[in-house]
């Protein structure tokens, strides 16, 4: 007796799974449907190349935005290159764990391990540029609205250090495409990049 | 009486008598527990300190910054765990009692800190001048500020930009760069390979309290084990090896003892088969251990934890006294008769081992002259003991035990090769040791310390990944007061900036920059404008740019609020790693005051010596912790032997007086000499390097030796006293062997030491003695 019903507990246990699985086999077998490994894939697939960009930082302290531009250029697999042209040269260049600065014909090299906010600025560049969805969830929580054609990606900082300044990145885009990079800071601030 | 069997057979009055004894023997007990103080300073086994630099080094070690520091590794789970870990054992250390404060390298850390630096920054900042404040120096760093602003590190300054446009707080943060610090990941301090995060915390208990620093340790394992238990952690430091190495000595004493007192109980009870013999065997030197602690503690104040442990092996040879009493009664004859015979020998064998002793009670060496008191009167009381306490415990009753037979090794005796040979290789071993001196010194105080060896390879493996090589090079700067003192450190920071510069050294750490002079800091405050001033030439330079007009109102404020602060002083550093820091290098010493700076990385302290020495009124001078250790040891050493001399001359002449013949004392104290010669260049050829406790090992050998020699020359009645001497030599050696043997198994460097060269010295002491006072025998 004891053992039948056992039985048939462990049988309905294997059907509510089988259900479970059914539901998100079909789930995935719609084709258009757009999550985040679908943004992934259609970032992945997008060519490295370098495109220009303006900024506008909006801040509390200032009476009107400061505008900067210039070029970001992505090379795969993590070489990222912010080159701000106006109002005056600078050059940020991440490879691999290190910031390459160059400011007012000084260079600097700084580890970026060493500093948890240039490390998760590092990772949302990275991660965004090349579709790297593994890198963006080892820095963020991660959270998609839209659809392919017009999508806004939401990426709030796990690390501690980090949220301590920055309150949440939102990257907007069409397709493979981005479009808009929006830094959030936590003291109301925030920095607009917009690709043209 | 049940209790008591061993009494059975004997006279009332003689039962009355061991009572009177025991009874005599529970008060000094009693009396003992409730005055006796034992301290546990290390310091007071490190060589006496003369010159100013080396009390400096004795200040350090105690009690000193590098003292309290305790480093800790995290490692065994992957980096993010490790940081984790790493900063919730910062939070919860930093608020533990134990510990003053405990850093991993995040920066919120440094949180109070960086307020009080950030408070003071206007008298700290080497930047700091006039031209900042006008209008143009202004607006340049306004537009600084602006491109730094739309910059990927503007959410980092934006926080202190509206408080600090030009950047002094950075310009003071930039200075301390030592230079030497870990690599940070995920924002704490991480090995280069990422698999060991790191941790300093200094303790509030100095390094050579070893309880104190025990509770600390056990303060980080349990905050370890309730945070992340996955995670395993390395502690080490001065304090850690101070607490490790008392439980090392502790755990392996207590076993090594325990083993050899059974092996010898049991053959005691083999030797004697008799219950009363042995307990008589151990009334001496109870009685002599207790006597001689009370002493102690009445002339010094109190008994250093290392003099008692060390006291039991010094007074081993007490031990021996009633085996060489009991062992030489011929049957049916009362202890008081055998005793009046040999009182002369006996008298002999205590009052050389005084006299030997009395070279370390003169000792500058706090520990070691307890040590001598100890062995003194600890030896004396067991020799009186022997000597009156043990036949007047027997009255009449004649003890019956069995007697064991031992062999003569009358081959031995007879033929002259042994000795000849014994003779050619003690020889040898002067020529030997004569030929390598001084390199068989132990010169490395390091090495002193009873810490093993492996303890300090880890030490060191870890300092080096950590990049926090241990600084033992300072610059002391001197002065009347501690402003003069200052003065003096400030006065070199160009030399030492030229130092670093020419990579004479890597890095220098100078309480000057945290700690002006009154005369920098009032100079530097003359520069900051009025706050009318201020705002006028803000607000000309802010015009066109695209800053709000009072954005920067609390840059104004903070201007007026440091024109009428009060000066920076040490105090202003409480609490912070900094206060900790600044409190062990600016230092008072025989009413002088001291500012060092460490220096790390240093090529060659003789070409910064010579540089200073260049420069004579710069009131500074080069301190090598290394080298003025060495040279204390030296010193030591030098000490030890003239007083050596001094105590072998004295043996000589009491052996000469006591034997009555200056031949026969020559007779005697030669084959202890050659067993101590011989002794050394054994453990010399070994590869040890003699230190302090090698010498008190030393001391020991050279008492046992010239009682076995004193013995042995004693001419004896007949053979059935021959027979019996030979037996209380065989006992006698036999257990001081079997103990030292036992300490020499252990894996402690001072037991082994100690343990190593006694049991070695006895072999050879006997061994020579067998062979060279025998053959005067008549065959």
């Amino acid at each position: 007796m004891r053992n039948t019903g056992r039985v048939s507990i462990a049988v309905r246990f294997i059907a509510a799974l089988l259900s479970l699985v059914a539901a998100s086999v079909m789930r995935d077998a719609r084709a258009d449907d757009f999550d985040l490994m679908r943004l992934m894939q259609l970032l992945a697939a997008a060519p490295a190349t370098e495109v220009a960009f303006i900024e506008k930082k909006y801040s509390s302290l200032l009476s009107e935005p400061v505008v900067s531009s210039g070029k970001l250029l992505y090379r795969r697999p993590d070489v990222v290159e912010k080159n701000i042209e106006s109002p005056r040269k600078e050059r940020y260049r991440f490879i691999g764990d290190e910031l390459l600065l160059v400011r007012n014909g000084n260079e600097k090299k700084i580890a970026l391990s060493s500093q948890p906010l240039l490390s998760a600025f590092a990772a949302s560049l990275r991660g965004v540029l090349g579709g790297d969805l593994a890198l963006l969830r080892n820095h963020y929580e991660l959270s998609l609205r839209g659809e392919e054609a017009t999508w806004h990606l939401d990426l709030t900082p796990l690390d501690e250090d980090t949220a301590r300044y920055v309150q949440r990145i939102v990257v907007a885009g069409r397709a493979g495409r981005i479009e808009q990079i929006e830094v959030r800071e936590t003291s109301g601030d925030r920095s607009v990049l917009q690709v043209r | 009486m049940a209790g008591s069997g061993f009494l059975s057979g004997l006279a009332s009055r003689a039962v009355a008598r061991f009572v009177a004894a025991l009874i005599c023997f529970a008060a000094l007990a009693l009396f003992a527990a409730k005055t006796l103080r034992v301290e546990s300073d290390f310091a007071a086994f490190l060589p006496p300190s003369t010159t100013p630099e080396e009390r400096l080094l004795i200040a350090q070690l105690r009690d000193g910054l590098v003292s309290r520091l305790m480093l800790v590794a995290l490692q065994g789970t992957d980096e993010k765990s490790l940081a984790r870990t790493s900063h919730k054992l910062a939070e919860r250390l930093a608020r533990a009692p134990e510990f003053e404060y405990a850093a991993n390298g995040s920066l919120d850390q440094f949180v109070a800190q960086g307020e009080v630096l950030m408070r003071n920054r206007y008298v700290l900042s080497p930047s700091l001048n006039a031209e900042k404040f006008t209008e143009s120096g202004l607006r340049a760093a306004l537009e600084e500020q602006l491109a730094q602003m739309a910059s990927p590190f503007g959410a980092l300054s934006r926080s202190i930009m509206v408080r600090d446009p030009t950047s002094e707080f950075l310009a003071v943060v930039r200075q301390f760069d030592a230079g030497a610090m870990p690599a940070l990941r995920h924002g704490v301090w991480f090995s280069a390979d990422g698999k060991r995060a790191f941790l300093i915390a200094q303790t509030r208990a100095p390094g050579f309290d070893s309880e104190g620093q025990q509770q600390a340790m056990a303060t980080v394992r349990k905050a370890l084990a309730e945070e992340s238990p996955q995670v395993s952690a390395i502690l080490t430091g001065p304090g850690v090896f101070a607490a490790e190495s008392r439980r090392l000595i502790r755990s392996d004493a207590e076993r090594l003892s325990m083993l050899s007192a059974l092996v010898i109980l049991a053959m005691l009870v083999f030797v004697y088969r008799s219950a009363l013999a042995v307990v008589l065997v151990t009334i001496p030197v109870a009685f002599g251990l207790l006597i001689g602690v009370l002493v102690v503690n009445a002339v010094f104040g109190s008994v250093h934890a290392i003099t008692l442990g060390f006291a039991a092996t010094l007074i081993g040879e007490a031990v021996d006294y009633p085996s060489y009493l009991l062992l030489n009664i011929p049957p049916g004859e009362v202890a008081r008769n055998t005793a009046r015979r040999f009182r002369v020998t006996f008298a002999l064998a205590v009052l050389t081992t005084v006299v030997s002793a009395l070279a370390l009670t003169l000792s500058s060496f706090k520990g070691l002259a307890q040590l001598g008191v100890l062995t003194m009167v600890g030896v004396l009381v067991a020799g009186l003991a022997t000597q009156y306490l043990i036949p007047w415990l027997l009255g009449d009753h004649t003890l019956v035990f069995r007697r064991l037979k031992v062999p003569s090794a009358n081959i031995f005796a007879r033929s002259r090769w042994p000795a000849a040979i014994a003779a050619l290789a003690i020889v040898a071993a002067a020529g030997y040791l004569a030929y390598q001196h001084p390199a068989w010194w132990q010169r490395d105080l390091a090495a002193i310390s009873p810490v093993p060896p492996e303890m300090r390879v880890e030490d060191a493996e870890l300092r080096r990944e950590m990049g926090a090589p241990e600084v033992s090079v300072f610059l002391a700067s001197r002065g009347r007061s501690q402003d003069a003192a200052l003065q003096a450190a400030e006065n070199v920071l160009p030399v030492l900036l030229r130092w670093k510069q020419e990579k004479w050294i890597r890095s220098f750490d100078s309480p000057a920059w945290y700690l002006p002079t009154p005369a920098t800091q009032r100079e530097r405050l003359r520069y900051l404008p009025e706050r009318v001033e201020l705002e006028g030439n803000l607000a000309q330079a802010l015009k066109g740019l695209a800053f709000r007009p009072d954005a920067f109102k609390p840059f104004v404020d903070d201007v007026a609020a440091a024109r009428v602060a009060g000066p920076v002083a040490i105090a202003s550093y409480a609490g912070t790693p900094l206060g900790a820091k600044l409190n062990a290098l600016v230092v008072e010493l025989d009413g002088q005051w001291l500012v060092l700076t460490p220096l790390g990385g240093v090529v060659d302290t003789k070409t910064l010596a010579q540089d200073l020495a260049a420069n004579p009124r710069s009131n500074s001078q080069i301190v090598d912790l290394k080298q003025v250790s060495a040279d204390m040891v030296d010193g030591f050493r030098r000490e030890a032997l003239s007083q050596s001399g001094w105590g072998a001359a004295l043996i000589l002449l009491l052996l000469a007086v006591g034997l009555r013949s200056a031949r026969r004392a020559l007779h005697v104290a030669l084959p202890a000499a050659a067993a101590l010669v011989l002794t050394v260049a054994v453990l010399v050829a070994g590869g040890e390097r003699l230190s302090v406790f090698h010498l008190v090992a030393l001391l020991l050998v050279l008492g046992i030796g010239l009682n076995y020699a004193l013995f042995f020359e004693r001419v004896a009645a007949d053979a059935d006293e021959r027979s019996r001497t030979r037996l209380a030599l065989a006992v006698c050696s036999t257990s001081t062997i079997v103990t030292f043997g036992f300490l020499a198994l252990s894996s402690t460097p001072v037991l082994h030491a100690i343990g190593s060269t006694v049991a070695l010295g006895a072999v050879l002491a006997l061994s020579i003695s067998a062979l060279w006072v025998r053959r005067s025998e008549p065959a």
